[in-house]
């Protein structure tokens, strides 16, 4: 049997708010358990620091179940952690080992400036579907949903890229910053469905323009995006949002 | 069931629930045509606050903005996506009937205010029940990817042991997709200018002036400043207060601050004991332990829950044989078996493991095995239902549910009681509207699976534009800003809290004392209550307030992002709610749906009713800090069902 | 036209410019290669060759015209995505690692590309801009591959030509669109494939030169 708990040495960056920079801090985590989570590790030393009379590290997290998309940081390099579709507070400690040195950093991206420590301002993403990431449709007056009958592999195929939690990864992991697995992911779920068709040209058009105009990079095909996506979304999502959006331009 | 009339006294007239009048399946459409409109000219001078971004928030601002209201619409989160409505797995409910198999309006009503052990009102489910199919019509127009069949058509299952077919899911994801469809309304209202949005805010207090909700005071959780707005009517679906209990498959910013603040500002808490607890949850690994987990309800269509016959048999399960195995649930309820509701398998297992019978390194667990299901229908189909579920067993506990049964133990899930309202959703502040989790109305003491989404979005696209004119069009309003005297009030006790929070500078963290508190009332004003552990529990909560607020340390600065302080203003109220919930659960002398008092049960240790004293909403005035609330009763009177003793043998 | 500008202007717009110039480039190269085989034929098939080739006059002026255009707007854009692309994430990260999706070809892109640049400069100047009345391209070629430090660097060139289409070639399919699970796999192979005949293909021209035509 494997000891229970390990010690790690954390590297993390501490950025108070307001300052242009921060740095790497180096802080102890001891006795950690293995089957806690990677949040509640840092809780631990939450807890710690403030018994210290330290302030504690700045980290957004809220379901903590792999669903809200709102925890996420780049752990050793990798955004959320090394284990393949999964969230930060998804991550657990088993997967480390006793004396290890791990380094946080924020997401970074000029598009998601840092609020303070681990902690950035997502905004931009809400601000790329406020450009045209749904079906216009008020409500009521809606037909029977069974009116509109659509296939079961078309159903499947939209459900895939819209299990994106918005999460951000894929801006982290790029090495250009930029937003297009979570774009193209929008624009493929909506523009796979009926619903969605009447609107594809616009929506791609105006999504596409919003995102360069909030300085996230251009995609270079890199493919780190689908590599880091906790849903394991793929860049298949971003070659069907370039027809689309070839489709929308050209004709 | 004449409701109990030796305490008429007790009966409040703010409590007239206002049900329109005529046969049950007409009143909603009666009550519709008899509510004024706002002449469509108008609506852009009544501004309209939101506070929620849930179902019930996001759909409620995407709706009212439609008809033409400005509307500000005020999260906790980065995002309005990231409401805590986006973790619910299982699915909605309507009463579509799609699978023909008996299922109508009529069904899913009563099926509804059975399951909640008849504590709920009959107009509002009823309602609830009609409006379950619009709801689907639309999110399917929204383009929401529900499950299909090979014809192309919608699919359902049935789920939470109800007998029809009438569920309607995404995936595992339903809550996630149904919240991205209201999301994405409210984005293009957003852009289209009619909603303001407000993220990283926490709403402090409630702005009440001349007898009406006129506004709110938020904190802007990146800079601290403490922010005022006016509006014509303010709208709460802030969610429910699961989190008091510490841990909860609430996400971690569930609260009941704003909730509370209503409250406090003189809107009545009903039923604020019934808390469902849910059985199919990962087990508590530590003290670190930071949230529980939910598996899915579906799975009890499949697993067996077992625990072995001998108390303290610490054996491997393979290790026990069939013999020795107690399929508790089938044995004690043949009919319903796996599948009953929510708060008698939750129970069960308590009383298992009470006994001893509890498995694992905690023995807080009871098993759920899949080896029959899979013997049956091959490890295939079983990863085809139910392969993400057990992808995340196996991510959180390292162990494999297709080898070794899963380990199950109740966590607390969803509240039932919340502020109270009328059938217009307006709370006893004019102006004040509730919707979703953060009411009271629709559940009764005892939520079936699958409703909570239904109820949000009922509330938020088709019931809150309708009644939210009624209002607005009958009221007069005076002119207010946020320099009036109400609106300084309001800013200046949010500063002080905040103030006195930061200058305690004692030595104890603030979730130590909120695992503390949730420690408290998991114990005694959880699964099964009596007398003597809630008087306990009652000085036990109120001496740790006391503690609180002389012990805690908030480090940091209050004018910064402080997720201390954030999460210490929300402690400070769960404190001082986690008593009235314990004031509740002594007040109901009996036992109904999750409330489930030791002293009032069957021979069969089922919940026993007094449905001639007990049928009622009990609502709660907040008095003063010093004082005791005031208990408000709303008599229940059903006409069209029959109450009956609920039975799942 | 603004509808045409507006488009190219945007990231889409110049993935696809990317896209589209270097799927010629790989046309070129196709056929620039085909053309060189002709030497593994010996002097005289490969002088006919150059013959035919240069009597096709006004023709190959277009073609030269075109193919200059195409790099100008290859490494422009280029250029410019590198700029852009830098500036997206101003504070660089401490730790870099990369989950498997980056390959030697598509994280050196800008750098191969560069010095591919530098090299048809310099290969364009040994065999192109030379006075073909006096020496023929074949008699510059013996002359410049005995030449060992060219020849290394000629060899060196032709892999990094190699390792760049290596990513460029799937890479446009993705961006024009055609990415589907099922040929996906095909056209990833066919890249490598592609780039180990470029390689094989002009990379033992030198060899055959210097050591089996002397
Ligand atoms: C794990 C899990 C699974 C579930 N599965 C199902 C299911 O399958 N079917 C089903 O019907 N139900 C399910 N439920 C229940 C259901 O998800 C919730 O009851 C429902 O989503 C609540 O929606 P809501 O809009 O009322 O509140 P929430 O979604 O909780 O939203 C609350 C909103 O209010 C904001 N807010 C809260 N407090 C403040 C404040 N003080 N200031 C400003 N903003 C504030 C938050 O930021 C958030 O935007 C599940 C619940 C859980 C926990
Ligand atoms: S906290 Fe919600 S995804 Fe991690």
């Amino acid at each position: 049997m494997t000891a229970k708990t390990i010690n790690l040495t954390l590297k993390v960056w501490r950025q108070g708010r307001g300052e242009p920079i921060g740095r790497l801090e180096t802080c102890r985590a001891e006795n950690i358990s293995k089957d806690m989570s990677f949040l509640e590790m840092i809780d631990v030393v939450n807890e710690q620091l403030t018994k210290d009379h330290q302030e504690p590290i700045a980290f957004d997290h809220d379901c903590r179940e792999g669903i809200c998309g709102m925890c996420g940081a780049v752990v050793n390099g990798r955004p959320h952690g090394h284990e393949r579709e999964t969230t930060l507070c998804q991550l657990h400690m088993r997967h480390f080992s006793d004396g290890d040195t791990i380094v946080i950093e924020p997401w970074r991206a000029r598009a998601f400036p840092v609020i303070k420590d681990l902690v950035v301002d997502r905004s931009a993403l809400d601000q790329i579907i406020q450009a045209g990431g749904y079906i216009s449709v008020n409500t009521g007056g809606a037909p029977d949903a069974n009116s509109l009958p659509i296939p079961k592999d078309t159903a499947d195929a939209a459900f895939v890229p819209a299990a994106c939690i918005g999460c951000g990864a894929c801006v982290a992991a790029c090495p250009n910053a930029s937003a297009m697995l979570f774009v193209g992911a929008k624009v493929s779920q909506l523009s796979l469905l009926p619903q969605g068709r009447p609107e594809a040209a616009k929506r791609v058009s105006s999504m596409v323009r919003k995102m360069d105009e909030l300085g996230f990079g251009n995609c270079s095909n890199e493919t780190e995006c689908e590599a880091e996506c906790p849903k394991g979304i793929s860049i298949i999502q971003i070659a069907r949002m370039n027809r689309e959006f070839f489709k929308a331009r050209f004709s | 069931m004449k409701p109990d009339v030796t305490s008429d006294l007790t009966i409040d007239p703010k409590l007239d629930a206002k049900i329109p009048a005529g046969p049950l399946a007409e009143k909603w459409d009666r009550h519709r045509f008899d509510i004024k409109l706002v002449n469509p000219a108008n609506k852009k001078k009544f501004e309209i606050i939101v506070v929620g971004t849930g179902l019930a928030g996001a759909s409620a601002a995407a709706s009212l903005a439609e008809l033409g209201y400005p509307v500000k619409n005020f999260c906790i989160q980065d995002s309005p996506r990231r409401a805590h409505s986006i973790a619910a797995q299982g699915g909605i409910n309507a009463a579509k009937n799609y699978a023909n198999d008996g299922d109508s309006i009529r069904r899913l009503f009563y099926d509804t205010v059975k399951g909640g052990d008849f504590r709920a009102r009959e107009a509002n489910v009823y309602r609830l029940a009609q409006l379950s199919n619009h709801i689907i019509d639309h999110c399917v127009s929204q383009g929401i990817p529900f499950a299909r069949d090979y014809g192309g058509f919608l699919d359902n299952r049935s789920f939470g042991g109800a007998q029809v077919s009438r569920t309607f899911y995404a995936k595992g994801q339903t809550g996630q997709q149904l919240l991205l469809g209201a999301y994405g309304a409210l984005m293009r209202q957003v852009a289209g200018g009619m909603v303001t949005l407000f993220q990283r805010r926490e709403m402090m207090e409630l702005v009440v002036e001349d007898g009406r909700a006129r506004g709110i005071v938020t904190r802007n959780l990146i800079t601290g400043e403490m922010e005022t707005h006016t509006a014509h009517a303010v709208v709460l679906a802030t969610g429910g207060y699961g989190n008091v209990f510490y841990l909860s498959t609430n996400a971690m910013a569930s609260n009941v601050t704003a909730a509370f603040r209503a409250y406090k500002s003189g809107a009545y808490f009903a039923n604020p004991c019934f808390t469902q607890i849910h059985p199919t949850c990962i087990p508590v690994h530590g003290t670190f332990q930071s949230k529980l987990t939910l598996m899915s309800e579906s799975l009890r269509n499949d697993g067996r829950v077992w625990v072995p016959k001998k108390p303290g048999d610490n054996r491997k399960p393979k290790d026990i044989p069939e013999s020795e195995r107690d399929y508790y649930l089938e044995a004690k309820y043949p009919s319903f078996g796996n599948l009953v509701p929510r708060d008698v398998a939750s129970r069960n297992a308590k009383d298992q493991c009470d006994m001893d019978k509890g498995v694992g390194e905690t023995r807080l667990a009871v098993y759920l095995d899949f080896a029959d299901a899979i013997k049956r229908h091959g490890e295939g189909a079983i990863a085809g239902k139910y392969g993400n579920l057990f992808q995340m067993y196996e991510k959180i506990t390292g162990e494999n549910p297709y080898q070794t049964p899963m380990m199950i133990y109740p966590a607390v899930h969803y509240t039932m009681g919340g502020l109270w309202v009328d059938y217009n959703l307006m709370s006893t502040i004019p102006g004040l509207f509730v919707l979703g989790e953060a009411n009271f109305s629709d559940h009764g003491a005892n939520r079936l699976g699958a409703s909570a989404l239904m109820q949000g979005l009922a509330d938020g696209y088709f019931v809150i534009p309708y009644t939210i004119g009624g209002y607005l069009a009958g009221a007069s309003f005076g002119k207010t800003h946020t320099g009036s005297e109400a609106f300084k009030t309001a800013v200046n006790v949010a500063e002080q809290r905040v103030q006195k929070l930061m200058q305690v500078n004692g030595r104890r963290t603030v979730a130590d004392f909120h695992r503390t508190l949730g420690g408290i009332l998991w114990d005694h004003c959880g699964m099964a209550r009596n007398e003597e552990g809630l008087t306990k529990a009652k000085g036990m909560v109120a001496n740790l307030r006391k503690e609180f607020w002389e012990d805690v340390y908030v480090p940091g600065n209050a004018a910064d992002f402080n997720q201390s302080l954030e999460n210490a203003g929300r402690v400070a109220d769960f404190l001082e709610f986690g008593e009235l919930m314990i004031d509740d659960a002594l007040a109901r002398r009996e036992s109904c749906g999750c409330h489930f008092n030791t002293a009032f049960q069957t021979e069969d240790n089922e919940a026993l009713r007094d449905d001639e004293n007990f049928c009622h909403v009990a609502a709660w005035e907040y008095a003063g800090d010093e004082r005791s609330p005031l208990f408000h009763k709303e008599p229940l009177t059903f006409e069209n069902v029959a109450l009956t003793q609920r039975s799942y043998k | 036209m603004s509808w045409f500008y507006d488009t190219i202007r945007t990231s889409i717009g110049k993935k696809l410019l990317m896209a589209l110039t270097g799927l010629c480039f790989c046309l070129f190269l196709i056929i620039h290669l085909i053309g060189n085989l002709t030497l593994y034929g010996g002097q005289e098939l490969f002088e006919s060759y150059v013959k035919h080739l240069h009597a096709l006059g006004p023709l190959i002026r277009v073609a030269e015209t075109g193919l200059l255009t195409l790099a100008i707007i290859h490494v422009s854009t280029g250029c410019f995505l590198v700029w852009q692309n830098w500036m997206a994430r101003p504070v660089r990260y401490q730790v870099n690692k990369n989950a498997g999706g980056r390959t030697i070809g598509s994280w050196t892109m800008p750098y191969t590309g560069f010095i591919i640049l530098i090299f048809v400069a310099i290969h364009l100047s040994n065999f192109h801009f030379i006075d073909h009345d006096r020496q023929t391209v074949f008699q510059a070629m013996t002359a410049t591959f005995t030449f060992l430090p060219y020849v290394i660097f000629y060899t060196l060139a032709v892999v990094v030509v190699a390792v760049h289409v290596s990513h460029g070639f799937w890479s446009l399919f993705q961006t024009l669109g055609a990415n589907h699970p099922k040929y996906m796999p095909a056209i990833r192979g066919l890249g490598i494939l592609f780039s180990l005949l470029v390689a094989a293909g002009f990379g033992f021209i030198p060899a055959f030169v210097g050591f089996i035509m002397n």
